[in-house]
């Protein structure tokens, strides 16, 4: 496009030095933002803005239902029409939650692979590209909605839904903070398992649906790589039961007020860590949609919304398996060492019992919990992505010997190791 | 005139062999993040396993050749940038020193540091294209950009002493087109000082780290016997254990007075392509400190004369770049011109082993493989 002459004199000149003498900058990063690790630490703040949401469902919303005169409660409990309507709206809210998770966690996860990559990340939309993933969102919902000719149109639609629900249901499982649970289910860890898996299939029948040949050895790899991880993956989650005695997570989470299960149950810890790499499909074992082999793998046709699914399921998968490695081995919503001291229970004691102080200290005691159960989060995450930021990918053959002859054979020692301890500890 | 029915068929069209499993033909490229530009390999898949392998070149043909014939001497030498466009300045240097021989030019004390300088320089350039690429190839997108980081920096050196980065058209018949600035030593050992602290870090990314070796060692075995007999040159025959280096072998411009050392390795595989481009980092750093030091600061650094070639000469040069062995063949009639010109490109002749190395790999060492080659696609096809 042909700038008019006016419009060419606008433009910002840009000065050439008098001297252009090579200066070496030893380290890496533009001496002009020294203040990139500052960028990434404020976008992690808003990695708390979830908080918030949260507590919405948790804290606020019961207290408003149960406020003096509504007609939602009577006596300190739910009316059924109160129970419904909260039900109802617990579950969209905690589906905002998770969504707003994974739009939070694209952006600062972006903004942290620019700074070990020695790169700005995004920084065009918003402050300091806090609004990114707003916009790819914005971009993604407006792109036609297009079904490749030689596709099946339902399992294509299908497939990232599957990935999408499937990553999405682990969230309901986890418990955030004392009692900020939404489904409290005593087979906790085996949803794990079920919860998880769907999504394994979503790949695979996506792969195979869009009739590409990359998109098919792309699903048939996360099939392959589904038979190897999982086993290991889910040995260790037994691992988990054998030493609590509960598959409930709140169960889990009680039991390491003191000690973390990772610490006797290291072998387990370490296993979960680098199955659920591989179940997130990130590097190193991102084989499914290796892009510089198979383009981009199963999603290969993938485009708009559909390709979105993909995209923030990934996402959320990288937040929800950090999340559950917390629970089941990092103390969930306790601080470390909370046998000894709990602030929670500092703040459980403010007022006379059953007095609004009282209740409030409550509040904020669960919300301290889950401020330390998102910081062992995110820090986890951190670490997928430094990861990520770091390895190349394995061969195919290489992620199943790995899994089949090193991970398995390690959590059934951390099994038996489980094993023993119970038997002589408790 | 008409082109013969035999030139004229399309791209090979491959059956799957159905046996025991379905074979399936999977086109990998011209259109593909892997290949490096625009290469076609038609793969037979079984599985992930690799069982038929055809290489298709020419997406990228732009006659240099032909052109070069109804061009002068001189306008020749911006097309030689743009064959390897990786290493432009390389490029240039095997046609100037062929047309040195023919017209009897003396290149001048000076110039020849400063080009063996720059030539050396490039090296360092391209490699670090080669480790960034190579690595995204593996999955690793972190040295990418770390290498591509220290380019810039090397790409502003080339800038201010040739004006162009990758398409320099600086060097000339008996010498250099244009003096060097005041401070282009300094610029260079300022750069190798900061330089030379970063390449272990790439080293660490790439042949040192575990996950790397996983992937390279045993993989894509060229053997000695091969190698030669397909006429491959470059890293990827000295780390198939032949001391093959022009530099040495056939030395030209400043290279008789530095002290270096073949860098070969044996074991023929990816791993060992790898580290031979890594030690050549480390030699070229070497080679620019001592050119620096040798070099002359004062004196002419082109030596003017006419090119005037007598009808019938003919020579042959060549030179090492960074994929090994580039010869240019220049046949006069007597014009201002070439009346033939012919490249020998390194990319073109390493890529005829890819059929050999891909049968019976994976399909993601396949890929492992065509990177470790280190091919580019403006000189294959030029």
């Amino acid at each position: 496009m042909a700038l008019s002459s006016d419009k060419r004199s606008q433009l910002k000149r840009i000065p050439i030095p008098e001297d252009r003498h090579f200066k070496p900058q030893l380290v890496g990063y533009n001496p002009k933002t020294p203040n990139r690790l500052a960028e990434v630490l404020a976008h992690s703040l808003l990695y708390f803005v979830f908080v918030g949401l949260l507590l919405l469902i948790y804290g606020v919303l019961p207290w408003l239902f149960k406020l003096p005169g509504s007609p939602l409660a009577s006596g300190g409990s739910f009316t059924t029409t109160g129970a419904v309507l909260y039900g109802i709206l617990a579950a969209v809210l905690s589906f905002l939650v998770a969504a707003v998770a994974a739009l939070i966690l694209i952006l600062v996860l972006r903004k942290y692979l620019g700074l070990v990559q020695n790169r700005y990340g995004p920084m065009h939309n918003g402050p300091a590209g806090a609004f990114q993933t707003i916009a790819d969102a914005v971009k993604m919902v407006a792109k036609e909605d297009f079904v490749p000719g030689k596709a099946d149109a339902l399992v294509f639609t299908l497939a990232p839904l599957m990935v999408f629900v499937s990553a999405f249901l682990l969230l309901t499982i986890i418990p955030f903070a004392p009692g900020w649970v939404l489904a409290n289910l005593n087979v906790g860890l085996l949803f794990i398992v079920a919860a998880g898996t769907i999504g394994a299939y979503g790949v695979l029948v996506g792969g195979w649906s869009i009739n590409n040949k990359f998109g098919l050895l792309g699903g048939l790899r996360a099939a392959a790589q589904l038979v190897s991880y999982e086993i290991p993956l889910s040995i260790s989650l037994l691992t988990v039961a054998v030493w609590v005695g509960s598959l409930n997570l709140m169960d889990i989470v009680e039991a390491q007020k003191l000690w973390w299960t990772a610490i006797p149950l290291l072998i387990s810890a370490a296993v979960y860590l680098i199955a659920s790499l591989a179940e997130i499909k990130m590097t190193p074992f991102d084989l499914p949609e290796a892009e510089s082999e198979l383009v981009a793998g199963f999603n290969t046709e993938y485009s708009g919304m559909r390709f979105g699914f993909f995209f923030v399921a990934e996402f959320a998968e990288l937040f929800l398996l950090p999340a559950i490695a917390v629970v089941l081995f990092f103390g969930g919503y306790y601080q470390p060492l909370a046998g000894f001291w709990d602030f929670a229970d500092v703040l459980r004691g403010l007022g006379a019992e059953g007095s609004t102080l009282n209740q409030f200290g409550g509040l904020l005691a669960s919300a301290y919990g889950m401020l330390w159960f998102l910081l062992k989060t995110a820090l986890l995450s951190y670490l997928v992505i430094w990861v990520r930021a770091t390895l190349p990918r394995f061969r195919d053959d290489q992620l199943m010997e790995l899994c089949w002859k090193v991970l398995i054979p390690l959590s059934l020692i951390g099994l038996a190791v489980a094993v023993i301890l119970r038997l002589v500890f408790k | 005139m008409s082109i013969p029915a035999a030139l004229m068929t399309g791209p090979t069209v491959l059956e799957p062999v159905v046996g025991k499993t379905d074979e399936m033909i999977v086109n990998l490229g011209p259109q593909h993040p892997a290949t490096h530009g625009v290469l076609q390999i038609v793969l037979g898949v079984d599985g992930e396993r690799v069982t038929r392998a055809v290489p298709h070149i020419g997406f990228l043909h732009r006659n240099h050749e032909k052109i070069e014939e109804s061009r002068s001497y001189a306008q020749v030498i911006p097309y030689l940038d743009r064959m390897d466009y990786v290493s432009g300045l390389q490029n240039e240097l095997p046609y100037c020193l062929a047309v040195e021989d023919l017209a009897g030019l003396e290149v001048p004390e000076r110039a020849k540091y400063i080009r063996t300088a720059m030539f050396e320089f490039n090296r360092i350039i391209s490699h670090l294209v080669w480790v960034g690429t190579y690595m995204l190839d593996l999955g690793a997108i972190t040295p990418f950009l770390y290498a591509f980081r220290d380019r810039e920096m090397a790409l502003d050196i080339i800038e201010r002493t040739t004006g162009g980065r990758m398409l320099p058209n600086y060097f000339t018949f008996g010498g250099v087109r244009r003096d060097v600035h005041p401070k282009f030593w300094q610029d260079l050992l300022d750069f190798l000082d900061y330089f030379e602290k970063v390449v272990p870090e790439y080293e660490t990314l790439t042949v040192d780290a575990p996950v790397f070796q996983a992937r390279s060692v045993g993989v894509g075995l060229l053997s000695q016997e091969l190698a030669v007999n397909h006429g491959i040159s470059g890293p990827n025959l000295r780390a198939s254990g032949v001391a093959h280096d022009l530099r040495k072998d056939q030395p030209y411009d400043a290279y008789p007075e530095l002290d270096f050392s073949v860098i070969t390795r044996d074991e023929g595989d990816v791993w060992a392509r790898s580290k031979v481009r890594m030690d050549e980092i480390y030699q070229s750093i070497d080679l620019i400190r001592q050119c620096a030091e040798l070099a002359p600061r004062s004196g002419p650094y082109l030596a003017r004369g006419r090119v005037k070639i007598e009808a019938g000469e003919q020579r042959y040069r060549a030179a090492e770049i960074s994929r090994g062995q580039l010869g240019v063949y220049i046949h006069s009639d007597g014009g201002t011109g070439p009346y033939r010109s012919k490249h020998r490109s390194p990319s073109f002749v390493n890529l005829q082993i890819i059929p050999d190395l891909f049968i019976g790999q994976k399909f993601s060492d396949v890929i492992a493989i065509l990177g470790s080659i280190d091919i580019v696609l403006g000189e294959v096809d030029r």
